[in-house]
């Protein structure tokens, strides 16, 4: 026990906890990737030049993933939530809808994204003609005004799957007992839906909201794919922009900015996510009551 | 019985919405790649004569085949790692037969916040020798299901009779067939969506690459496909036949699955 406990815990500690420590310490830094030069400890300048007014790309980058992460936390939770209600039956139907649900999760980001690509060109693409008997022009994805929301639009739909799923669970899990009981009483419908089905479903919100509110922050292979960070930043969250000083298109010698920007977003998720957790958590207890 | 106009009226609606939203995308993807080049340049909106060129040019200029191999091992070899040592602290802990488990419970839940430490982790990987190979890969990957791990399975744990505990130790059953007999079938809903999860991660899996390899062999299908966009940006029905060549056998291995993945099992695991 002790020797699985011991290698398990090493594991986290080496691969998990280890870099983020990493991370704290690169961010005192002017640490480069080049051998040849030396390493200087800058104190706080670079959460300085990250705060200070010049650095438009950190503010921009809170107002990205602030923007990012509300929508897809209520639309995929709200939205599973709907799909998965309606297909929670034992219908052929349902059972088709629950896997062209689910099918954008097994495709992969980059399928994903791809496939969007081409829906969105902004030469060919079918949203194209669509928007065209609107008499609407637009470059999409490289558009300001509407990449940020292209790029919230399908992470919604790649992983509303995964939220009908867990929804689905928990669904199955009431007990039918209850509403036999209740339409004895009379009870039917929307009552029935508030009174028994939403709170014995609580569990299953806080593990979709959580789930989907850390990973919106954290998460941004489907930004990369889409957008890069693009167009004129709109897209680029704060784990984009960590990723763009640091491999991308931006690459900025200093690597300790963007572990610096890393820092800022994990207490930003812990900040957000343990108040909205502990009012879950709460809301599970009054409600299971 | 009768008949539940409303009901049937927002079931038709939502069945409209999901053909709409999720079919919709999938069949234009399909329809693009057996389009040929000049047909989808004139009128990109219409089915021409079936060409099955872009198949065979996506085949033979992108390495697919063994990328999706690569990805389904890097995937399945690091979610079973996860999920694997997420029970090995999940059970002490559930369990408290570690002085300090509640602080250990909150050491691996603020692993759940953990944002992606790409510079330090590319370091590291550098320097321990897991810098562009497969193994190198794959132990990368095995962290960041872990936390979640943890949590499913120490609340599903913390809920099963310890009886059986002491009876197994009595017999003078060694820890790790313990856990592997009488825990991990009682725990089995938690196990599943951990590993699912786990698998999400390493499959969605597009940054890890980036940073993490440098040689186009050991690409997984996220890295390879995006890879093959870059070169053949302005070319959709080859991009297209790319897409549909990898997405089918995940799609098909989805629909065989989909009945071992018993919904209602997932039940009562996401206490979290």
């Amino acid at each position: 026990m002790w020797a699985g406990l011991a290698l398990a815990l090493a594991v986290y500690l080496v691969f998990g906890i280890g870099p983020m420590i990493g991370n704290i310490i690169i961010s005192f830094t002017d640490y480069t990737e080049l051998a040849f030069a030396p390493t200087h400890v800058v104190g706080v300048a670079n959460y300085v030049s990250m705060f200070s007014s010049q650095s438009t790309a950190f503010y921009q980058g809170i107002g990205a993933t602030v923007v990012f992460t509300v929508a897809v936390t209520i639309g995929q939770s709200a939205f599973g939530l709907l799909l998965a209600h309606k297909l929670v039956g034992n219908s052929k139907w349902a059972a088709i809808g629950r896997l062209l649900v689910f099918v954008p999760i097994a495709l992969g980001v980059t399928v994903v994204g791809l496939v969007w690509i081409l829906i969105f060109d902004p030469a060919q693409g079918p949203m194209k003609s669509f928007f065209d008997l609107f008499g609407i022009h637009s470059a999409f994805l490289g558009a300001d005004g509407w990449s940020l929301g292209i790029v919230i639009f399908v992470q919604i739909w790649q992983n509303t799957g995964f939220s009908t799923l867990v929804y689905i669970g928990g669904l199955r899990a009431i007990d039918p007992a209850l509403y036999e009981a209740s339409a004895m009483d009379g009870i039917g419908g929307w009552q029935r839906l508030r009174r028994i089905t939403f709170p014995l479903l609580a569990p299953s919100v806080t593990a979709n909201v959580m789930l989907a509110l850390v990973g919106a922050f954290t998460t941004y292979n489907l930004i990369y794919v889409l957008t890069g960070g693009g167009s004129s930043y709109g897209t680029q969250t704060l784990g984009m922009l960590a990723f763009n000083d640091a491999f991308g298109t931006n690459a900025e010698t200093n690597l300790g900015f963007g572990a610096a920007v890393t820092v800022a977003l994990f207490f930003m998720t812990l900040i957000v996510a343990t108040p909205v957790l502990l009012y879950l958590r709460g809301r599970e207890r009054r409600l299971l009551r | 019985m009768t008949i539940h106009r409303p009901r049937l009226v927002s079931g038709i609606a939502v069945g409209i919405l999901i053909a709409i939203l999720f079919l919709a995308p999938v069949l234009y993807a399909v329809m693009l790649s057996f389009e040929s080049p000049v047909h989808f340049l004139n009128s990109p909106m219409t089915l021409g004569k079936p060409d099955l060129g872009n198949f065979s040019a996506a085949w033979s200029q992108a390495d697919l085949g063994p990328e999706l191999l690569r990805t389904i091992l890097y995937a399945v070899v690091a979610a079973l790692g996860s999920t694997a040592l997420g029970l090995l602290i999940a059970f002490p802990v559930a369990r408290r037969l570690v002085r300090g488990h509640a602080a250990l419970y909150t050491f691996l839940f603020v692993g759940v916040f953990l944002p992606l430490s790409i510079i330090p982790l590319y370091a590291e990987a550098r320097s321990m020798g897991l810098y562009n190979n497969t193994i190198g890969y794959i132990i990368l990957h095995v962290e960041p299901g872990m936390p979640l791990a943890v949590l499913l399975l120490v609340a599903s744990i913390a809920v099963l009779p310890g009886e059986f505990d002491e009876v197994a130790w009595m017999e003078g059953a060694s820890y790790l067939s313990y856990l592997w007999r009488v825990i991990v079938p009682m725990v089995r809903p938690a196990l599943l969506i951990a590993f699912l999860y786990a698998l999400l991660g390493v499959w969605n899996d597009i940054i890890g690459p980036v940073a993490l390899l440098s040689s186009a062999s050991l690409y997984p299908v996220t890295e390879g496909v995006f890879t093959f966009y870059g070169s053949n940006s302005s070319e959709w029905t080859l991009l297209a036949a790319a897409v549909v060549i990898v997405s089918l056998p995940v799609v098909a291995l989805f629909v065989a699955c989909q009945r071992q993945l018993n919904l209602a099992s997932l039940t009562g695991s996401v206490k979290g």
